[in-house]
Order: structure tokens, then C-alpha cells, then sequence
């Protein structure tokens, strides 16, 4: 694999997010300013850090999205504080045109111009994650309530609830609008299959998982935690259920990082010692490709357009690495 | 890697939960303390090592019924630990109606968290006038008395030293281990805060269960918390004592707020310590008795306790 660019931000990687056109790639340490880079990890541009932390970062709008530990929201120049508390995450809608961020328990929606209207507040829980309907701009995930509650905007009670008394970290929901994934504190991942209204719990897990991420056309659902990624086929019409995963091995401690190519399909995976593996599905078989980096994987992230990756590390460095011959 | 010490602080409102804060992050004290306070405290403090985060409890699905953790904790400490420049000491404030069993109970459940920190211990600010009225009003201001390892009694100019005995001796009968000190505005040695050692089983020296007899055990009181101490000469039973402790907490473990003890366990030249937080028990070994008395200590505080069952069942354990 060539690499084309790579830079070093000053603290460990929490998140990589290349913009819908590729052309740049935003680079979110755990704490200090976030960088703005181009395709070939050239810095553009340094944002101001939320001090105690920084959160997961977003574009919005043709402009970067950074939160964390501060309260704070920067979107380009303008700063928002909606709240005293935290804000951990923020996440563009499908459509582009709304901005999502959890605080406490109201979940945030802001439009291009600032206006909250549409925001969930008084939820039952802390949203302690959520996740967009791909499908529908309208509708949105929150995980939380012994599970996850599924909410359209503007309406006061969620349309549907997937509740098995869990407590869930992380919700991810599939491309194709069917699947909504849940990572608990426990080590179990449930899958519900939303058009059947049918929860599906697989536990058993050697540790709590740390990623999840479903394939571009929601064929896939992966979950690490352990040094075996576990991948759940999700194509057939009960999905999960009954089927047998593939089990990807080949990393050499627990895998911190997923992150599936929706250009090429791949899979993209990362440990905590810096074994990256690009796993490519055939047939119910897959083939995987090895590389070691100098130290720990802490997030992916491919382009949207190219067989390319931006790697990023507990050291605080990023890598690009291209697959193209 | 050494583990960062974590103390967490409780207090019914009102107590002074917020002056010691700002004491803490004020002073000179050369540590770097990282805070996070409830996101609905009495008065925010806006610093830059302040991190404002709502209580998230959620209940774990792992069999234990009593079990609820802080998400929200999980998260953040989780980050903190990725920063390249750690935190010489992690300091958490709950709410004031805030039972503490969760968040102890989060260090406990977690595995990344038990690796990389340490409980330090429960630090409880109790206002010294008030008391009596708020054990009246609520259960949650006993509770974060029977969690303590210290109690901060402050606002002492505003109390009688009538009020404060008295006050004193209620907190002990609901918990006999708690270290007090009377403090007025919280004026405190940050070391006596931070030092604590509640949770470390590596720095167990001794339990004193006689510590209840000479405080509050004769004292009349109303609640139904309070602190059972055993002592014990012999050995124990490795296994009939892992029967015994398991049992109890499977039924009662609800009830059993925070159980310490020091055993000396057939077969095991070392001293064996212990301690629990509802139905979550943690043991390891306590290093070398060093001249002192080979013999069993244990102490329960909690709500309901039989201390006749409790001597009874914990006697049946000696070989």
C-alpha cells in the first residue's frame, strides 16, 4: 500500500471524517485543535479544542462540526452552547440539511441557521449515542432506555421502541433503513429488524464491543472488541438470525477501529498494537490483507470515492494509505 | 501503569459540596484534579478542568439485580485516559439526592476502568445543622453516610456543640468506619480529602470492628442503617467463607451498602482482604500480617442487618 500523506495532530486520534466530496479530511484528537487537512493530509486549517475533551466531529453544510467536553458546538465561525452539559457526538442528517447532537438528555437538531425547533428534549434517558435513518432525514435513533428508542422529528412519543433492558453504548443503523444495531456495556450486540418490529440479542462475546459498523448496503453488520471481528450477514430475510458469522482473525490484540469502504466494500480494521487488516468478502469467504503501523489503531475512516483510508493512531499521527495498483 | 486515583464526593444539598469543590480547584495543592460534576449541580463551576455530565444509570443485565452503573462515567473516564497528559486524580460530585452505589458500583462492573483507575474512596459532606432534618426527609442522606469512608461534618459555627455531638453520633451509629472531620466553610487539608485509601485493598491495614461498640452502638436512634463489626480469633475456611459471603450477597446484597474485612484464611500465610458494594465483592491478597495479630475483622454497614445472623454465619466459616 502507498501512502500519499499523513500528519500528526497532538493527542490520540478519537475520529477521522473525510467530507461528502473528499477533498478533506477532518482530524479529531482527544484533546487540543482539530485539524483540517486536505486529500493528501496537508494541514488547511487548526479549530479551536473544547478543553477538558473534544467529541466526534462531522461536516455540515460544506463546514466542519466539532463538540466535546465544553458544551460547545463550533460550526465554521460560529460557536453554540446549548446547554451546561458535555456534548459527545454530533452527526449530519442523510440529507445533509440538520445537525444532531446529544446533551444530557435532549438530543439537539439544529439547522444551517441555528434554529433548535425541531430538538428532542426530555428524553427518558441520556442519549448516550444516536444514529440517522439513512433512509428518511425525518427520523432518528437514540440509544438509551434499556435499549434504543426510534423518533421521527417533530413528533412527541418514538414510533418504535427496541427495549431488552440493556444498556447500550453505541447505535448504528443500516444504509439500507432495516437494521438498527445496538453495542452494550454487557458484551452483546442486538440487531433489530425494524420493518418485522423483531429484536435479535447475540451475546456471548469475549469482551464489550468496541465497534460496529454495517457495510455500505447494509449487507453486513461487523462488531469488534476482541482480536476477532466478528461479521453478521444481514442480506437474507431473516437476516442475522440462524446464520453463521464470519469470524476475520489476524489481529494481534483487541480491535478498536472498524470501518467498511462504500466505495469498494471492504472492511477495514484496527488494533490496539497497530495491525491493520483490509478484509475483502467473496462468497461467504473473505481474504484479508496485513499490515503493522507503528502503534495502536484508534479510528478509520475510507474515502467516499477512492480505495483509500485515513488510519489514525493512539499517537496522535494519521496515515493515508491507498489500495489503488 | 499506575492507576489514577478517583475520589467520589456526595453530599445532600446544600451541605457544601460546592465550596469544598472550589476549594479543591482553587488551592495550591501541585496535583492536576480532573472534576466531573453532575450536570444539574447546586451552583455550576465554570472551570477549565470541570466537566458538567448528567447522571446516566443504567442497569446492568449481568445477573446481579441490584447493579446499576453510570454510562456517562464510563465514557468520560474512558477519554480521559486516552489524553497523553493524565490527571494526577479523577474527582466525581454526584447530585445531592444521589445514592453513591452506582458510580462505586461502575469502577467495580467496568474492566478498562478497574485497570486503569482506582477508588480512592467515598468522600460525604454532611451539613452539620441540618442533618437530623434531612435523615427525617429522605433515605439518601444516610445512604451517602453509610457509603463514606470520610465524612466532611462542616458547618460547625453553625451548629451547637450539642447539635454536633449529637450529629456525630448519629452518623456513627449508621456507619462506623467513616473517618469525620468537623470543618466550618469546608476550610480542610485537600489531603485529607484526596488520601483516602477506602477502596484500595493494597493499603488495607486494619479494620476495627470494636470502633462501633465505643460510638453509637448504645446510642438510640431511628434508622434502620447502621454498621455491624466481627472480630474473630482462628483461621478461616477458604471455602466455606466464599460460600458464606456469596450467599449473603446473592440475598441480601441489596441491603449491604459497603462491607470491608481482613481474614486470615487457612492455608494462606498472608493476610486476605476484602470488600464489597452491594452484590459485588472484590478480594486480594493483603500482604504479610507483620507482627500483628493473626485474626478476622470484618465490618457490614447496611440496612436491615442481623448482627446476631451475621457473627453467627460468619463464625460457622472457622476451621
Amino acid at each position: 500500500m502507498k501512502s500519499p500523506g499523513s500528519i500528526t495532530a497532538g493527542d490520540h486520534l478519537l475520529d477521522l471524517k473525510w467530507n461528502p466530496e473528499g477533498t478533506r479530511l477532518l482530524v479529531t484528537p482527544a484533546t487540543g485543535p482539530v485539524l483540517v487537512t486536505d486529500e493528501a493530509a496537508a494541514l488547511l486549517e487548526e479549530l479551536p479544542g473544547h478543553g477538558m475533551g473534544n467529541g466526534s466531529s462531522a461536516w455540515f453544510a460544506g463546514e466542519p462540526v466539532t463538540c466535546g467536553y465544553d458544551g460547545k458546538i463550533h460550526f465554521g465561525s460560529r460557536e453554540w452552547k446549548p446547554g451546561r452539559g458535555m456534548i459527545e457526538h454530533v452527526r449530519t442528517s442523510p440529507d445533509g440539511s440538520l445537525l444532531a447532537a446529544g446533551q444530557g438528555k435532549t438530543l439537539h437538531i439544529f439547522d444551517v441557521a441555528g434554529s433548535d425547533e425541531k430538538s428532542l428534549r426530555d428524553l427518558p434517558t441520556v442519549v448516550s449515542d444516536f444514529a440517522w435513518n439513512p433512509k428518511s432525514p425525518a427520523e432518528i435513533a437514540t440509544a438509551g432506555a434499556g435499549g434504543a428508542l426510534l423518533w421521527r422529528l417533530g413528533e412527541k412519543e418514538p414510533f418504535a421502541r427496541f427495549d431488552w433492558g440493556g444498556a447500550s453504548l453505541q447505535v448504528r443503523w443500516s444504509n439500507d433503513g432495516r437494521w438498527l444495531a445496538t453495542a452494550d456495556q454487557t458484551p452483546s450486540v442486538h440487531v433489530y429488524d425494524i420493518p418485522k418490529d423483531t429484536p435479535l440479542n447475540m451475546e456471548g462475546f469475549e469482551s464489550k464491543v468496541r465497534a460496529l459498523a454495517f457495510s455500505a448496503d447494509g449487507k453486513r453488520l461487523a462488531t469488534a472488541g476482541s482480536p476477532v471481528v466478528t461479521v453478521w450477514p444481514c442480506a437474507s430475510s431473516k437476516g442475522p438470525d440462524g446464520a453463521r458469522p464470519i469470524l476475520v482473525d489476524g489481529s494481534e490484540s483487541e480491535v478498536q477501529a472498524l470501518d467498511f469502504s462504500p466505495f469498494t466494500g471492504q472492511l477495514a480494521t484496527g488494533d490496539g498494537k497497530g495491525t491493520l487488516l483490509v478484509v475483502t468478502f467473496e462468497k461467504g469467504q473473505f481474504r484479508r490483507k496485513r499490515v503493522r503501523l507503528d502503534s495502536g489503531i484508534s479510528t478509520l475512516a475510507w474515502h467516499p470515492s477512492k480505495p483509500l483510508m485515513a488510519v489514525g493512531h493512539e499517537s496522535g499521527s494519521v496515515i493515508l494509505l491507498s489500495l489503488e495498483a | 501503569m499506575s492507576r489514577i486515583p478517583v475520589t467520589i464526593l456526595t453530599g445532600f444539598l446544600g451541605a457544601g459540596k460546592t465550596t469544598l469543590l472550589n476549594r479543591i480547584l482553587g488551592e495550591k495543592h501541585g496535583l492536576r484534579i480532573a472534576v466531573i460534576e453532575n450536570e444539574f449541580g447546586e451552583i455550576g463551576i465554570d472551570h477549565e478542568l470541570v466537566i458538567n455530565a448528567e447522571e446516566e444509570l443504567f442497569e446492568m443485565n449481568n445477573g446481579c439485580i441490584c447493579c446499576t452503573v453510570r454510562g456517562d462515567l464510563i465514557r468520560i473516564l474512558g477519554n480521559l485516559m486516552k489524553r497523553r497528559d493524565k490527571f494526577d486524580h479523577i474527582l466525581i460530585e454526584t447530585t445531592g439526592l444521589a445514592d453513591p452505589g452506582p458510580v462505586v458500583q461502575t469502577f467495580f462492573v467496568d474492566e478498562e476502568l478497574r485497570e486503569q483507575t482506582v477508588v480512592n474512596g467515598v468522600v460525604t459532606v454532611v451539613d452539620a445543622h441540618h442533618f437530623s432534618r434531612h435523615v427525617g426527609e429522605t433515605h439518601e442522606a444516610e445512604e451517602q453516610v453509610a457509603f463514606a469512608d470520610v465524612i466532611i461534618l462542616n458547618k460547625c459555627d453553625l451548629a451547637t456543640p450539642g447539635e454536633l455531638e449529637a450529629t456525630e453520633q448519629r452518623i456513627r451509629a449508621i456507619n462506623a468506619l467513616a473517618v469525620i472531620h468537623r470543618t466550618t466553610r469546608a476550610e480542610i487539608d485537600i489531603k485529607k480529602v484526596l488520601e483516602v485509601g477506602g477502596f484500595n485493598l493494597d493499603r488495607a491495614t486494619e479494620i476495627n470492628p470494636h470502633f462501633l461498640d465505643a460510638h453509637g452502638h448504645h446510642h438510640h436512634h431511628h434508622s434502620d442503617i447502621s454498621s455491624v463489626g466481627i472480630e474473630a480469633e482462628g483461621e478461616c475456611d477458604g471455602k466455606k467463607l466464599n460460600d458464606w459471603i456469596s450467599k449473603l450477597v446473592r440475598d441480601q446484597g441489596q441491603d449491604i451498602f459497603r462491607m470491608k474485612g481482613i481474614f486470615a484464611v487457612k492455608g494462606q500465610a498472608d493476610r486476605v482482604v476484602f470488600q464489597g458494594v452491594h452484590m459485588l465483592i472484590d478480594a486480594a491478597s493483603g500482604g504479610p500480617w507483620a507482627g500483628r495479630p493473626r485474626k478476622n475483622s470484618l465490618v457490614f454497614i447496611g440496612r436491615k442487618l442481623d448482627r446476631e445472623a451475621l457473627t453467627s454465619g460468619f463464625r460457622s466459616c472457622l476451621s
